[in-house]
């Protein structure tokens, strides 16, 4: 399957990897499977800011797949295709 | 005593004439102190609405149990009625006023009265000092603030007002500490309408703590909690709260515009990440404070605090602007001329609304970042179209023939989250005692960043349970008095602990939750003497009936009248909004 999903980084996650965003190739896998070969791309390890050890998302963590949350959708196992965004969110807070 | 200093004063600015206002013990554990205590004491001084600018109007600087003891307890509260909204108002405070306010001696200082020419007040050891300030009116907050720490002994916290409190512009601040701002709901204005330029505090006095030993066991655990939690540990120490500029614009609900669009797309150009990259020289503090969310900035000719989040937006989006240099000095204007920045720049952005649709002839153009600080201060010093910019949004909407242009309630701004976007939200702003506030029942902890559980945004069902234990607990922190940053990393049962090992009272959640419900009501009370009921409990009609075509808000309207009744219902009130008998039994008011 041709294409790629676009990955943006956000909040602390951007500062850590210095990039604003990265194209993953896509395979119409889970998202947990796309994250985890974004992170092999990003060159670094960045899903310990977003998952706990269980893979469960940590508390404050956003994702968003074409800006819908995804713990309203398949949470990990939510489907990405071509042409698809994925925004990642580490804990951020204001007021 | 432990916890309080057992001393609140009144003080008449007409007769000079100081008394002290006695307390019971059952009061202070019922209303807590700060925001409570606060409207408990105003509502009894000035059961029937007044005039906010009348003489004998009070105005009450409150310090809590907390203050001046664990971590972010340097906050004040000011409580009055609010010239912008006619409701009850109170207004919070960071930096270290507040300790040193309680330091001095003083649970509570109120104001009646009006000076017959500017004076300050300077409060040494539980002693208040009426002095002349005929040489500091006109100066800004930071020279009244330098000028004052010229007359008086090193560690003087001041609270001032500059010449948009002077001008009584209704929607003024009291500044401390430099930038520290209780902004909303205009309690400057009130200041200058009694010729009270400032409050100035020092002195030694310490807070007894009741189970010393327990209390530092706490402090070492609290300090942990903070350091582990991502948002309080990380995210605000680096970013600030203008983080959250991506993260609601990602989700379709960054007012932009004066809330025609919920997607700017220069959103970037003043993120959180952006200001980290260029503006920003390094944190800043509160008193006591181990977070440290402040930014102090610097431009090419200026420098100082900010901006937070909501000053991001009230200058940038909400206006079409995305030079953040522009943003960050109307930010300073504010500061130093004392003005609440939401107001402002809501006000600016409906103004511009009103031009476009031909309602205003005064050029007030979209995205126009060269003229933001010459409005600024044209409006602090009611100069020129400033004096209408002065009127805040809905009396100058009213008064062009389009009040649903000003994106208000009950006469105060509504704040950098569209309501279409966090249903919970929009039941938070509709019902809040001030107006359109945000810090009423902050909802989007829970319906976009997922704190302390997360709740599907676009739902209506348990919101109604929700917003009303939000803004309990809410009014819980303003009355103890704690930082709401707080509730990142901790909950009313950490609440409970601190409020046991400071006072030696066996406070519990339920209690404390109780209290807090019992302020909100007291509030409530309040507001429907000054005739605010139902029909007042509501949003500008663009909420309801425009929806936006792009982002992920799309095609979302309020849906209020799924919310409205059954709040009413989980608070106790009746079909119109006001406390119930039994309620008010219940609560013991
Ligand atoms: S978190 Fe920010 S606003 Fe709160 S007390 Fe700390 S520095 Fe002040």
């Amino acid at each position: 399957m041709a294409g790629t999903v676009t990955v943006r980084f956000y909040a602390l996650l951007r500062r850590q990897l210095k990039t604003a965003a990265i194209e993953v190739e896509a395979d119409g896998g889970s998202l947990l499977e796309l994250l985890t070969r974004a992170e092999e791309l990003a060159g670094q390890g960045f899903l310990d800011e977003l998952l706990d050890p269980g893979n469960e998302l940590l508390t404050g963590t956003i994702i968003l797949v074409n800006g819908e949350n995804v713990r309203l959708k398949d949470y990990l196992n939510t489907r990405v295709r071509a042409g698809d965004t994925v925004d990642l969110f580490s804990p951020a807070g204001g007021g | 005593m432990n916890g309080w200093m057992g001393k609140i004063i009144q003080i008449d600015l007409g007769s000079n004439r100081q008394q002290a206002l006695p307390v019971t013990p059952e009061t202070l554990r019922r209303f807590l102190g700060g925001r409570g205590l606060g409207v408990k004491l105003y509502t009894d001084l000035c059961p029937d609405p007044l005039d906010p600018f009348a003489a004998e109007n009070a105005l009450i600087f409150m310090t809590g149990p907390l203050t001046g003891t664990v971590m972010t307890s340097g906050r004040y509260q000011v409580v009055s009625r609010s010239p912008l909204t006619g409701t009850i108002c109170d207004s919070s405070s960071g930096g270290s006023f507040g300790a040193v306010l309680k330091s001095a001696g003083l649970d509570g200082l109120v104001i009646r009265g009006r000076a017959d020419h500017p004076v300050y007040l300077f409060i040494n050891d539980g002693g208040i000092e009426v002095r002349d300030a005929a040489d500091l009116w006109g100066l800004n907050t930071q020279q009244t603030q330098k000028a004052i720490h010229e007359r008086t002994p090193a560690k003087t916290s001041v609270a001032c007002i500059g010449p948009a409190g002077e001008n009584r512009v209704p929607f003024a601040a009291i500044m401390n500490d430099r930038d520290r701002a209780a902004g909303r709901g205009g309690m400057g204005a009130i200041m200058g309408s009694k010729n009270l330029k400032a409050v100035a505090a020092s002195g030694n006095r310490a807070v007894v703590i009741a189970d010393p030993e327990a209390y530092q066991a706490m402090n070492a655990r609290l300090d942990r909690a903070v350091d582990k939690n991502p948002v309080t540990g990380k995210s605000l120490q680096v970013l600030g709260t203008p983080v959250l500029v991506n993260v609601i614009n990602a989700h379709g609900m960054f007012p932009t515009r004066n809330f025609r669009s919920g997607v700017f797309n220069d959103a970037e150009g003043i993120s959180g990440e952006k200001i980290a990259e260029t503006l920003l020289q390094r944190q800043s503090a509160c008193y006591k404070c181990p977070i440290g969310c402040g930014r102090t900035t610097k431009t090419r000719n200026r420098q100082g605090e900010g901006p937070e989040y909501e000053t991001v937006w009230a200058f940038g989006a909400q206006l079409g602007i995305s030079d953040l240099t522009a943003i960050a000095e109307a930010n300073y204007a504010c500061n130093e001329l004392g003005l609440d920045t939401i107001t402002m720049g809501s006000t600016i952005g409906c103004a511009m609304e009103l031009h476009e649709a031909g309602a205003l002839g005064e050029k007030m153009l979209w995205g126009d970042a060269n003229r933001l600080v010459g409005w600024v201060q044209d409006t602090a010093c009611r100069r020129g179209f400033g004096a209408e910019l002065g009127l805040g949004s809905r009396r100058l909407a009213a008064k062009y023939g389009r009040p649903e242009l000003a994106m208000q309630v009950k006469g105060m701004e509504i704040p950098a989250y569209d309501p279409r976007g966090a249903q919970g939200m929009a039941l938070s702003y509709a019902t809040s005692n001030r107006g359109g506030c945000h810090m009423r029942g902050y909802m989007i902890m829970p319906e976009i960043l997922g704190h302390p559980v997360f709740l599907d945004r676009f739902s209506t069902a348990g919101k109604p349970e929700i917003v009303a234990l939000f803004q309990d607990i809410a009014a819980v922190v303003d009355s103890a008095i704690l930082c709401r940053f707080l509730q990142f990393a901790m909950g009313i049962s950490t609440f409970s602990e601190m409020l046991r090992a400071v006072t030696g009272l066996d406070f519990s959640d339920e209690e404390l939750l109780t209290a807090g419900r019992r302020i909100y009501t007291l509030e409530r009370l309040f507001n429907n003497r000054a005739g605010f009921m139902r029909a007042d409990d509501t949003l500008p009609p663009r909420f309801f009936q425009e929806e936006f075509q792009t982002g992920s808000s799309r095609h979302r309207r309020v849906r209020l009248e799924e919310m409205l009744d059954a709040y009413y219902a989980v608070r106790g009130w009746d079909a119109q909004g006001a406390p119930s008998a039994a309620t008010l039994a219940e609560l013991g008011l």
